[in-house]
């Protein structure tokens, strides 16, 4: 990771580790006990077996006594052992929920994030990378919350409530754990490293095979008519065998170092019981009469405690990818975050009160797409008043869709101002822009589900009568007959059983419905038949009675309709007439 | 909330034969990958039995030491090594492979998902089919990794057992046996089978989810202008809801699961305790005794796992069948024809057809002859059937009567693929995809020169364009081709679609878009650009500078012919 990135990490961690640490504090608690009741169950066990040890070695010794003994630590570790389960059980589905709890919060700020850029965001993010930050990036986070947090929390705390306890039993064994335990974290950095920036790797190669798919099944039939399946099928076949490499990448460090884990425990327990040999030996060389029992009811006692000690370990090193991921996502949001309109302070009050007319005035207005481009757009000035109609001619690509999308507050221009009514839209909410207009667009989005549905996405509050006089209005009214149910019928997604033009008709609806003072009208009558164009003609006549109207078209009964015109493209840049 | 997206997705009905008859069609996938899979589980074998050895060589050592018998440490060291090293080449293994046959999973079920949608996606959803290509997929890695596997561990951990106990005492070995079947395959068993029947609700939690994420990311700007963020955004959390309600409950299902396994392990235990201070019936030794100790726990630990992930083999089995299900949509693509002549008449004899049985015809005894190499138009207003007659020649849609003859013969008997290659379609919904110019032109082709691109783009009016783009053929188009034109963007369609080099030309509405100058120019110079060829044009209405061999009027289901 790049020293921005850490930086990054480190504030957005902090910005989430406040709740999210609260949230993890069961799940801290649950595994503390845990670990106790472990240590204690390795005690019972122990000392079972030194008992047994002590009444088979010296079977004079009282073995009544001893035999009881044994049983009441018996039934004492099998207390622990349900208590133990119910621990294990309890942790668990703290950490669901602490995980679930973080993800919904951070969603609702992505969500809000998202909304809050708006349309912005689609000339830089696919839309399939959007949602994949809406769900997989977030959903990924899951073990950053439920494991990571509470693991980095208590990854020094439980490895040394083990080494006390297994110090006040047997020293020796303790310092071959506090060694061999010290060895971990140096391994992991080393190989943590590696696994950060391979795991964001991964993810962004997973997120570009899912653009890629998406935008292949969005064009599917593009591709299977121009028998391009095959070439299509050894891209795909590429790109996931990309994930398939880049994933193993990182689960090669993952259990590179998950060994070194294993390593380092099996030094531990072939240490502690060399040691202890070279006791008993030393032992065996002294009296008998010595008790033997306390080696080897000690060093059994560590033995059962090594998995113990290096639970945590394991734990963290397993979630050290979630960390990665915690990293991505900072990253991922910064960058969501980055370029945001005008700042906080900037902003005027939204207003409450309905807008009733607007003026439109474009001041000096610049654009161009990238920087260092050809300017699109370049000192555009003209003022549209209510009862107005606009015309913006020129040929394609002239700028016309550009002009509309900079009124739409979808993109700010590089220089110049746009006021309606004498306020900057730089300075309204994107959400009070279009508190001002209605819009008709080039390629209308049309959501699965019934005709009706998508009409009044427009106004859900929009009567029966508003609804129908919409129809009437778009002449949606002509081809409703034809639908089988009307206006309940099924509409896939893209607008699958409607045709190019009627579905062009279900977007002039919606500005029906909107019933905004100000109309965009972006060639709202590409997809139209002459029969049709004309109706929708009259019916636009009739709607933009009052309103301040800015159209573009290349049709001539279109252009007719309007009062004023301004002229875009290389020949007669931004000149207006009327 | 939202009512917008309540269509129910097509999925498989739910049942046990369903989901076993997906498996079986997906291990038929996974042939090729066989071996590898079989050598992954040889390994994980390998590495459970050297971590048997060990915690059993550990056991040993330890009492006799205590005994102050000497042992031989030489071989726990082995058996430590040999587990660490098998255990990292068998996970390392174990997950390459399956990871190339999930890949080769993603690779089946596009093609066999582009075998049926020639037509489109129709109501289904893009997000859905994602959700399917990619989380659906990438659950099934479960079967393998993390129910073959530990399957096997369990398979060959309960004989070890058994054998080992059995040595110490009948009795001993007969309750761990039972303990051990309890933890490791009846648990997993109930639990698998608990799941099944909600697991339905997390896959399409799930897919509903990333459904309506991006109806937001892609309507972004309708949420916008209609301020409908809200009710976008209040479907995002709703969904979010459910699929968090359903992961809760897989959870539980889990923990419970593993809280449940823990304890029949610790139970063994019990019972080595109990034979270790000379319980009548189950006595052990001493060495034994601890070894077993150790032994037990660490095969009862490996297991554990075994019970947490049967919680998943409900959504596994689940996962299967909506991935299989796709596959076994509409396969008529792949009936087998003769191949297609080079050139030919198409002849129309008597088509009706209809989009949707409970509609009426779109076209009715249609009859229409368009000679090889003829220039013809076919106008109407939208609706009269242009699109639908241009989706027969190409076999997206079969006619409910009459036939199709393309150089004399039925197209039904016609390979679709070597029928499509003939006939370059340019229809109202090509998509851009989000590429540079040069792939959009290519679709994946690699032997066409860049002389024949600019050639295309002439002929479609655009090369102009696109030379004065600072990134010429490499220019970015966007998403759907945002980042160009809506009359830029339909040029290049257009482009791609001369590219094709087809005999027959189907142009649907070429000049959407175009301003008049530019429509009249590409119109005027596509009859001799395209001499030779046949050319269909299906328009709403004519310029007057098409030259044109014969026009048709689509009415009410019919051709009637016009005068040229």
């Amino acid at each position: 990771m790049s020293g921005v990135d850490k930086k990054l990490v480190r504030a957005w961690v902090r910005q989430q580790a406040g709740p999210a640490k609260r949230a993890a504090l069961p799940v801290v608690i649950s595994g503390a006990l845990g670990t106790l009741i472990g240590i204690g169950q390795a005690w019972c066990l122990a000392a079972i077996i030194g008992n047994v040890l002590v009444a088979r070695i010296f079977p004079d010794l009282a073995p009544q006594a001893t035999t009881h003994t044994a049983i009441g630590l018996i039934a004492a570790f099998a207390a622990l052992s349900v208590l133990r389960a119910l621990s294990i059980c309890v942790q668990e589905l703290f950490a669901a929920r602490a995980g679930i709890v973080a993800r919904a919060r951070l969603r609702r700020s992505v969500l809000d994030s998202v909304i809050d850029i708006g349309p912005a965001l689609l000339r830089r993010q696919h839309s399939a990378e959007i949602a994949s930050l809406l769900v997989d990036r977030i959903e990924v986070l899951d073990g950053y919350f439920a494991r990571w947090l509470p693991a980095s929390m208590t990854w020094m705390v439980f490895p040394a409530l083990v080494l006390i306890a297994v110090f006040v039993v047997d020293p020796r064994a303790a310092l071959i754990l506090a060694i061999c335990g010290a060895l971990v974290p140096v391994s992991q950095a080393v190989f943590g490293i590696g696994a950060a920036l391979a795991s964001r790797n991964q993810f962004l190669a997973m997120v570009r095979l899912q653009a890629r798919f998406l935008d292949r099944i969005r064009g599917v039939a593009t591709i299977v008519l121009a028998n391009a399946t095959d070439r299509e099928a050894e891209a795909l076949s590429r790109s996931a065998d990309d994930l398939r490499r880049r994933t193993m990448k990182i689960l090669r460090v993952a259990f590179l170092s998950s060994a070194a884990i294993d390593i380092a425990m099996v030094a531990a327990i072939i240490l502690i019981v060399l040691t202890q040999g070279h006791f008993v030996h030393l032992n065996g060389l002294a009296a008998p009469s010595i008790h033997p029992s306390p080696h080897l009811t000690g060093t059994v006692f560590a033995l059962f405690l090594v998995p113990e000690f290096f639970a945590p370990f394991r734990g963290l090193a397993l979630a050290y990818q979630d960390r990665a991921h915690a990293a991505g996502a900072a990253e991922a949001m910064e960058g969501l975050n980055s370029g945001l309109a005008a700042p906080e302070g900037e902003i005027a009050q939204e207003r409450e009160t309905p807008v009733l007319v607007v003026n439109v005035r474009a001041e000096n207005l610049s654009y161009r797409w990238k920087d260092h481009g050809p300017l699109i757009l370049d000192g555009i000035d003209f003022a549209v008043a209510p009862d107005d109609i606009l015309l913006l001619d020129g040929p394609s690509g002239a700028g016309k869709s550009t002009l509309i999308e900079l009124l739409l507050g979808f993109i700010q221009p590089v220089s110049g101002r746009i006021l309606f009514n004498d306020q900057d839209i730089a300075t309204m909410r994107g959400r009070d822009i279009a508190r001002h207009l209605a819009w008709i667009g080039q390629k209308p989005v049309l959501f699965a589900g019934t005709l009706r549905d998508n009409l009044i996405f427009a106004r859900p509050d929009a009567t029966e009568d508003e609804l129908q006089r919409a129809i009437e209005a778009a002449a949606i009214d002509s081809f409703l007959p034809l639908l089988p149910d009307g206006l309940e019928t099924a509409i896939g997604e893209g607008g699958f059983g409607l045709s190019g033009g009627q579905a062009q008709r279900i977007a002039i609806a919606r500005a029906y419905l909107k019933d905004a003072p100000l109309l965009l009208l972006d060639e709202p009558t590409a997809h139209l038949d002459p029969q049709t164009e004309h109706e929708i003609i009259a019916s636009l006549r009739s709607l933009s009675q009052g309103r301040t109207v800015i159209l573009s078209s290349h049709s001539k009964t279109m252009k007719a309709l309007a009062t004023m015109s301004l002229s875009l493209g290389s020949d007669g840049d931004g000149e207006a007439r009327t | 909330m939202s009512r917008i997206g309540n269509i129910p997705s097509r999925s498989a009905r739910p049942g046990r034969t369903g989901a076993f008859h997906a498996l079986a069609r997906i291990l038929e996938v996974w042939r090729p990958y066989y071996g590898r899979l079989g050598f992954g589980l040889l390994l994980s074998a390998l590495a459970a039995l050297s971590g048997f050895a060990l915690m059993w060589n550990a056991g040993l050592s330890v009492t006799s030491l205590a005994l102050g018998a000497g042992i031989a440490f030489g071989l726990m060291r082995l058996f430590g090594g040999g587990r660490i090293a098998l255990r990292y080449a068998e996970r390392l293994f174990a997950h390459d492979a399956m990871f190339r046959a999930l890949a080769a999973l993603r690779v089946w079920f596009f093609r066999h998902l582009a075998q049926g949608a020639a037509a489109g996606l129709g109501f289904r959803r893009a997000g859905d089919l994602l959700n399917r290509l990619v989380g659906d997929i990438e659950l099934l890695d479960n079967l393998y990794l993390r129910i073959a596997v530990p399957a096997l561990g369990f398979l060959i951990a309960l004989p070890v057992l058994v054998y080992v106990a059995l040595q110490e005492s009948a009795s001993l070995g007969l309750a761990l046996g039972i303990l051990f079947i309890v933890a490791g395959c009846v648990i997993p068993l109930l639990a698998a089978k608990r799941s099944a029947r909600r697991s339905q609700s997390i896959l399409h939690a799930e897919s509903s989810l990333r459904v309506a994420a991006l109806d937001l990311a892609t309507g972004l700007r309708e949420a916008r202008a209609f301020s409908g963020e809200t009710l976008l955004a209040e479907r995002i959390t709703g969904e979010e809801a459910r699929l968090h309600e359903a992961q809760l409950v897989q959870a539980q299902a889990m923990a419970q699961a593993g809280a449940l396994s823990y304890l029949l392990g610790q139970a063994a235990l019990v019972m080595i305790l109990l034979g270790l201070v000379g319980f009548p019936g189950v006595t052990v030794s001493l060495v034994s005794g601890v070894a077993l100790i150790f032994l037990t726990g660490t095969i009862f630990e490996s297991v554990g796992t075994l019970s947490r992930t049967s919680v998943l083999a409900g959504r596994v089995g689940q996962a299967a069948e909506r991935v299989v299900a796709i596959a076994e949509e509409d396969q008529s693509a792949l009936e087998p024809g003769c191949a297609a002549p080079e050139a030919g008449d198409l002849v129309l004899h008597d088509v009706t057809y209809r989009w949707d049985p409970k509609r009426s015809p779109v076209l009715e005894e249609l009859s229409l002859t368009i000679r090889a190499g003829e220039h013809v138009a076919l106008i109407g207003p939208s609706g009269a059937g242009k699109s639908s007659l241009a989706a027969l020649i190409l076999k997206v849609a079969r006619p409910e009567k009459g036939e199709i003859l393309f150089g004399g013969h039925d197209i039904a008997t016609l390979d679709t693929a070597s029928l499509r290659g003939k006939i370059g379609w340019l229809s109202q919904s090509t998509h851009l995809f989000a590429d540079t110019i040069r792939n959009n032109l290519l679709l994946g082709r690699d032997d066409v020169a860049d002389a024949l691109l600019w050639d295309a783009l002439e002929k479609a009016e655009m090369a102009e364009t696109v030379q004065a783009l600072p990134e010429g053929l490499d220019s970015w188009v966007g998403e759907g081709g945002a980042l160009l034109s809506g009359g830029q963007g339909r040029r290049i369609a257009l482009a791609r679609t001369l590219l094709q080099d087809a005999p027959i030309m189907v142009l649907d509405e070429p000049a959407t878009g175009l301003d008049s100058a530019t429509e009249r120019a590409f119109l005027g110079t596509l009859g001799r650009s395209m001499r030779g060829r046949t050319v269909i044009l299906i328009a709403h209405r004519l310029t007057g500078v098409e030259k044109l061999d014969r026009i048709w009027r689509l009415e009410e289901g019919r051709a009637v012919p016009l005068p040229v």
